[in-house]
Order: structure tokens, then sequence, then C-alpha cells
């Protein structure tokens, strides 16, 4: 039976790894493979062919390694017991992520199978121990690639001591531990339920089984030993000591013990070490084995609802859905849509309808209105005003940071219903018409959100006498200038009339990424099936070039802006208020132009976008 | 009013549909029949201005689809196998939506009716998500019969409805098409399109095997028999195999 198991999951990998080396006989596909392999290269391989230790990792190896040596020096010690302070963090770390297992984990026990797998291994005649088997024997692939995978992320931390092999095989260690502990706990919970001990009242008593033993560690110790000194002049040392000498006294020490066991090969940090520490942490391997076989229930039931769910999912993400369940719930909408007039605000008022409740004009104007109130508050209370000089600064960060990720959040627009594109193509509609539309919703809400940091940054804004002293004398004046109250309001008006431009022509380019490279757009979206080292050089590639189109886009208003700046300014001397506004206008002649021309291109594009061409293999 | 005339798509080097020319008149129901991958979907989705054509031309209610697109699509509906729908916007709300993109005024008058008619009335304030297949499916037909549109095109329209569903179906593009509206469907389901085409059109690898009349086309086939099935022209056409 095991054999046709095997033969089932090595076939299909060997079909899995030739259909992703044909799939890059397309350019996108070996273009992202190539970026991504790079991309591993310099940011994990190189360090493995080049330098192993950080500089310092000798020094660092023996300090974490010192406290482990005096508890050994005192006695009889595990070989665990050498890693130190480490291991016993990654010890506690398991201790709370296991208990939390408890906690949350269902009642019905299931086991990860695929609905293809559900359909012919179910019914087939086979026992059920010979099916958990197969799940097991099938998660240490998954164990392996997972190991592989964080031995390099961990390639780093060499100074803990081991080598990559040692790390590899820790890894597999925890993994398979923590894959059998899963398990385990699904079948017991089972028994649990069936024996009517209740989710709220096993959630109720798990979290209080590690604390009654931490609680009953710090009973036992001698008085003096219970608390860490806090007045101590050394107080790491003395910190790292106290917490040795608890996570080592009984009984959390028996608590953390299979924990330190399991984590022993991945800290060893010599070959003898490993092959000390390997036995304990097979034991704790065969112990979770034993557990899992000899508790098996019925499985079989929720394994199916499980992997309906999971089918769900992969159909959603290969279909460019949101994941999770489809509303069910309707909500009130923005605003009442008139059924005549400009179509291009039926698409705003049906993507707002899909973003939160509470994204509405009324939450804007109350935050609007708090900043005022907080700012004129501060202003009233000079001993308050020092909170105010960084309020300025953090806002226009902020702001900075709201363009930039807002794009990639906000994504009510052609990128979300990309997936209707046959739809929206049967609208009487031009295709300018509909691109334009859909740009609206996130548009409107960054800038609302952009509108009130910019508020906050002008009515908190209060640049010392000495600011931007750093800039040329005749330039430092012309920021002051802006920058005193009159010449602020007119500046904030300008920058605000700007913000919606701006923050389209951001939107813009995602939303051209996706008519223009749809194929590409839809592949770095499916991840299920579709992950790999090329989907990942593919979002690589589509974030630098968006992010290199966006500066290309900016470029020319910003020319424009400071062109007109120095002309107003420092050719002909107007007044500062006079720069800003005639910059401001030339901003934003370059922008709308921008924008009308991006919705020309874009309109054409979608009109004659063929997803079905543009996706077939 | 659907004329095609020398309609051909490609997929790069891959002939989905080839020089294919029909037309079908007011009150006509044309079965767009074949087998898979004869180029149905193609066809329809080339009709109703999805996917642009390779070459030729398509006219409805007289306006050219690549010349004059939104004009023609005010006139027409294109069904999908598959409802698609908005998550967020309920029944009410996709008929607004609607009526918005297609400026037809005083919606509700015509959206009650119709949401009676396909007994989603009660349904109006329902999410999809919270709606059966054959629900999404009324309402996807409830939205684009909102404009009336006078051509319209199904792509295997009964696609996971019930037998109740079915006929309703059946009657809907029966009684749409004995109000004028020009109508084009494809399905495999040979005994519906017998009961409701009034015309057929056979497509194999894209070509044209055959149209007319059920009554023409059965004549071309039948070989003198009487009496033979749509089930025995459609083997008889196609040879019975895909190839």
């Amino acid at each position: 039976m095991l054999s046709a198991l095997l033969y089932l999951r090595l076939t299909s990998l060997k079909n899995w790894l030739r259909m992703r080396l044909l799939r890059l006989k397309q350019p996108k596909y070996l273009a992202g493979a190539i970026v991504g392999a790079a991309y591993f290269w310099f940011f994990f391989f190189r360090h493995s062919f080049g330098e192993t230790d950080a500089p310092g990792g000798a020094v660092r190896r023996r300090a974490l390694h010192q406290a482990g040596q005096s508890l050994q020096d005192a006695g009889l010690t595990l070989p665990t017991d050498f890693g130190g302070l480490p291991i016993v963090i990654g010890a506690l770390v398991l201790l709370v992520v296991i208990t939390l297992v408890w906690v949350f984990s269902l009642e019905r026990a299931s086991l990860g199978f695929t609905e293809a797998e559900i359909a012919f291994l179910f019914p087939a005649p086979i026992t059920r121990r010979g099916l958990v088997h197969f799940r097991l024997i099938d998660a240490q692939l998954r164990n392996l690639i997972g190991a592989l995978f964080m031995t390099l992320f961990s390639n780093r931390w060499m100074f803990i001591g081991g080598s990559p092999l040692t790390h590899a095989v820790g890894w597999w260690l925890l993994f398979t531990a923590f894959n059998l502990h899963l398990t385990g706990v699904r079948f017991t919970l089972s028994r649990l339920a069936d024996a009517g001990v209740g989710t709220w009242r096993r959630r109720a008593i798990v979290p209080l089984i590690p604390i009654a033993v931490i609680a009953a560690t710090l009973a036992l110790r001698p008085a003096d030993q219970r608390w860490v000194d806090l007045t101590a002049p050394d107080f790491g040392a003395t910190l790292e000591k106290w917490f040795l000498g608890v996570t080592g006294s009984a009984p959390l020490s028996w608590l953390i013990a299979p924990g330190k066991f399991l984590l022993g090969p991945f800290f060893a940090d010599s070959g003898r070490a490993f092959l000390w520490a390997i036995g304990p942490a097979a034991v704790v391997i065969w112990a979770h084995y034993v557990w899992v076989v000899r508790s098996i229930v019925s499985f079989e039931d929720g394994s199916i609802v499980r992997a309906e769910k999971r089918a769900a999912v992969i159909s959603a993400m290969r279909d460019g859905k949101r994941l999770g369940r489809a509303p069910t719930k309707g909500r009130k909408p923005p605003f009442v849509l008139a059924s005549t007039g400009r179509p291009e605000l039926a698409f705003l008022w049906k993507n707002l309808l899909g973003t939160w409740t509470w994204l509405n004009p009324r939450t804007w104007a109350w935050c609007a209105l708090a900043i005022v109130g907080v700012t004129a508050w501060v202003h009233a209370h000079p001993e308050w005003r020092g909170a105010l000089i960084a309020a300025g600064p953090i806002a226009l960060i902020l702001a900075g940071y709201a363009l930039l990720i807002g794009p990639q959040l906000a994504r009510q627009d052609i990128r979300s219903d990309l997936v209707n594109a046959d739809l929206l193509k049967t609208y009487p509609l031009p295709g300018w018409q509909i691109v334009l539309g859909e740009l609206l919703a996130p548009t409107a809400i960054l800038t609302g959100v952009l509108w009130l940091l910019l508020l906050a940054a002008a009515v908190s804004f209060q640049p010392g006498p000495r600011a931007f002293g750093f800039l040329a004398p005749a330039l430092r004046d012309f920021v002051r200038a802006c920058l005193a109250p009159a010449a602020r309001t007119l500046l904030t008006l300008c920058l605000a009339t700007l913000v919606p431009l701006i923050v389209a022509l951001q939107l813009f380019v995602p939303n051209a990424a996706a008519l223009v490279f749809p194929a590409w757009f839809q592949a770095t979206r499916q991840r299920a099936g579709g992950g790999g080292i090329d989907i990942m050089g593919q979002r690589l590639i589509f974030f630098f070039g968006q992010f290199l189109t966006m500066l290309i886009a900016l470029l020319p208003a910003l020319l424009s802006g400071a062109v007109t700046v120095w002309l107003a300014c420092f050719v002909f001397p107007l007044p500062p208020i006079a720069g800003v506004w005639l910059a401001a206008v030339g901003v934003l002649m370059v922008l709308v132009g921008e924008l009308w021309l991006g919705l020309w291109f874009l309109g054409g594009r979608f009109e004659r976008l063929d997803l079905s061409s543009e996706l077939r293999p | 009013m659907i004329e095609v005339l020398a309609l051909s798509k490609r997929y790069g080097d891959f002939p989905a549909v080839t020089d294919l020319s029909f037309s079908a008149r007011p009150g006509e129901v044309l079965g767009l029949v074949g087998p898979n991958g004869a180029g149905k979907t193609t066809t329809l989705r080339c009709l109703a201005g999805i996917i642009p054509a390779t070459s030729g031309t398509v006219r409805l209610a007289g306006h050219d689809i690549a010349q004059n697109p939104v004009a023609a699509k005010r006139n027409l509906a294109f069904f999908p196998d598959e409802p698609r729908l908005f998550d967020y916007l309920t029944v009410r709300q996709h008929l607004n939506f609607v009526a918005r993109i297609y400026g037809v005024a005083n919606y509700e008058a015509l959206a009650q009716p119709l949401l009676e008619e396909l007994e989603i009335a009660d349904k109006a304030d329902e999410l999809p998500g919270a709606l059966s297949r054959g629900m999404k499916q009324k309402l996807a037909i409830a939205c684009g019969l909102l404009h009336g549109p006078s051509v319209m095109f199904f792509d295997e329209p009964l696609t996971g409805l019930d037998p109740l569903g079915i006929r309703r179906m059946k009657d809907s593009i029966l009684k749409r098409a004995r109000a004028g509206a020009t109508i084009v469907l494809s399905s495999h389901l040979l005994h519906l399109l017998e009961e409701v085409c009034s015309h057929v059109l056979i497509l194999k690898k894209g070509r044209k095997i055959a149209d007319g009349s059920l009554a023409e086309v059965s004549a071309q086939f039948s070989n003198g028999e009487t009496g033979v099935s749509l089930e025995e022209i459609f083997m008889r056409a196609t040879g019975g195999s895909e190839n």
C-alpha cells in the first residue's frame, strides 16, 4: 500500500517539477526565475559560499554559551544544557506555541488530504492507520523543503554554532515534531470532545497548566532566588542568571525538557555535540509518533470539510478573488446612486461598497475635527507644545508612506475587477470611462487619508528659528516664507488640490501594469499552484517596475514646479505666495495632462484586452 | 438583428474561429452547437465585443461592434455560463449599478417586475454570497434584461440549474424572442436546442459545418429520412468526434 502512495507522491512531484521547467519556455516565467534566483543568490547562497561566520561571531558564541557552561560545571547536565540561553528561550517559545495550539485547535480531527486524495484513497482498501502513515510520510516532503528554506534564512545565525547541515537536520526535526504534535492534538481533542470536554472548558484549563507549573517552580525556589533583583548593578547578567536558574528548576525544567531535546541538534556547536543531542530529539519524535498512532480517531469527516475549504480557497485564488468566505450581508450604500448621470460614478459607488463601512465622509470629518481640536488645545497649553514639534514631520513622513504603499493596499479598482473584465467589456462605455470609474474609489480613499495627514502637518508644523539652516540662504528664506501662517494655508490648499491627481497617478501605475501585462499580473496573484522562485521573481520585477514608472511619471511635474518657483521667485522677484500658486498651477496642468494621456492609453488597452489570449498557456 | 461576416479569431497560431458568416433576425433563436473546442464560446465572446476578432465584421442592431462598440453594446446582453457578480452588491444594488451604466431612467419600475418574474424579489437585499447558484444565474439575467436588449447571447444558459430552473429559463428565452429579441445560445444540451431554437449553427474546429432553420439543417443531414433528431444530425454533421 505504501509503495502505491509513494508512487503517487513521487510521480506528482516529478510532473510538478517537469511542468515548472517547461513553463520556463515562456519569457515571463524565465525572467521571473532569473530575477528570483538572483535574489536568492545575493541574499542567501552568497553567504553559504563565502563568509560563514559573522564578524564577532566567536565572541558572541562564547558569551551565549557561557551560562550553559556554568551549568555543566555545576554537575550532571543534559547535552542540551550546553546550549545555554538560546536553547532555553527556544524551548519556551515552543511551549507558548504548543499551548496556543492546544487552546485554539478545533475538536474535529482532520488530516490535510486534497479532494483528489479523498476521492481516490478513502474508498480504497486502505486502513485508517495506513492513511495516517501516508499523511505523515507526505508531510516529510514539506518538512524537508521547509527545513531547507529555514536553513537558508538562518544561515546568518552561524554564530550560535553548528553547520548548515546540523541546522538543516535541526529544522527538519523541529518541523517533524510539530507536525506530529498537531496531528496528535487534533486526535486527542476529538477524543476529549467525545468524552464531553467542551471547547471553552479546554480553553480555560490548558493555559492554566504552564502558568501553574511556572508558579510552582517559583514557589519551590529559595526565597532570595525567587525574583530577579531589579537593583543589581549588572542587571543584564543578573537577569540571565535568574532566568536560567528558574527555567533549569523543576517542575518548569521538566515541562520545557522535550523542547530543549528537540532544539538540541540545531544548537549543537560541534559534530560531537550534534551526535550527542540527536538521541534525545529522536526519542521525542518517536514518543510523538506513538502518541499519534495510538490516538487515531475518525478523521474522515473533518478531512473532507477541510479539503473542501482548501479547494474553495485555491479556486478563489485562481479566480483572483478575495480569500475567505464571500460576504452575505449587504450594507448601506455610500451615497444614493441616481439611475442616470455620469457612469463613472457608478464604479465609485460600487467599489466603495466593497470597502469598510467606516470609510465614509462622516469618519473623515470626525478625524479632521479631532486633529484641529487636539492641535488647538495643545497650542492653548504651552506646556504641551513640545509634543507638536515632532507631529508635523511625522505626519509628512506618514503621508509619504501612504502615497507609496497606499496604492498597494487600496485595490478597489481594475486590479480587483480584472476577474470581471468580461462583464465590464459588455457595458456600453468607452474604455477610458471604465478605467476612470475604476480609479475613483481608491483615489477617494487615499485622498481622504492624505488630506488628514496634510491637515495634521499644516496645523502642527512649527519650524524653529534655526530650521532649514542646511539650505542655501535664498532657498532657506523662501521655504521659511512659504511656511509663514498665511502662505502655509495657501501651500496646504495647493497641495490638497494636487493630492487627488498625484494619488490617481500613483494608482495608475499598478492598474496600467494589470492591463498592459495581464498575464504577468494574473500569474503574480495566483499563489495556489503558482508559487515558486519564478513567481517571486515576477513580483520583484513588478514592484521595481512600478516604482521606476512612478518616478518617471512624477518627474515632469516636479521639474515644472521647480522651474516655475525658480522663475517666479528668483528670476522675477514675485512674493513666495505667488510662486507657490503658480508652481501649483503648473504642476496641476502637467499631472492632468499625464492622467489624460494615461486614461486615453489605458482605455484603448482595456478595449483591446483579450484575457483569454493573454492567459493562454 | 445580428450580421456576421467572415469572422475569424486566432490565438497566436491557433485558429479558434475561421471565416464564420451567418445572420439572425429579430424573433429568431439561433442555437450554436459543436463539439468541445469547436469555438462556440470564442464566437459568442467576439459577437458580444468581449474579445476583439482577428478579422471580419459583426453588426448588432445595425452597429458594427468594432467601429461603434458603445452603440452596439447598448443593444446587447451577454449571459456567461458562470454568472459574474460583484461580491459586495446586493441584488437590488446590482440593478441600481447596471441602471446607471446603461442610463435606465426610473429603473425601479422595471426592476421590480423583473425580479418578480425571475422569482428573486424576496432576495432583493441579499448579497451574492447568500444566493444559490440558480439565484445568481437569475440575478445575472435580471441585470442583462434591465435595459431591454434587442440582442442576447447565452453561453450554456442551463449550467447548474435544477429542472424547474431549466423550464423557467427556456420560457424566458422564448418570451424574449417572441417580443422581438434576436437570441444566440450555445449549449451541449441538444434536446434543449430542439425545443427552444428556431435556427441552428453547427461549428467544428472553428469552422461552420451548417446553419439555417432546424428544418433546413435537418434536411441537409437526414439523407431523406424523416424524424431525425438534432442529436443524430449533430453526430452526422460532426462525424461523431471532436476532430
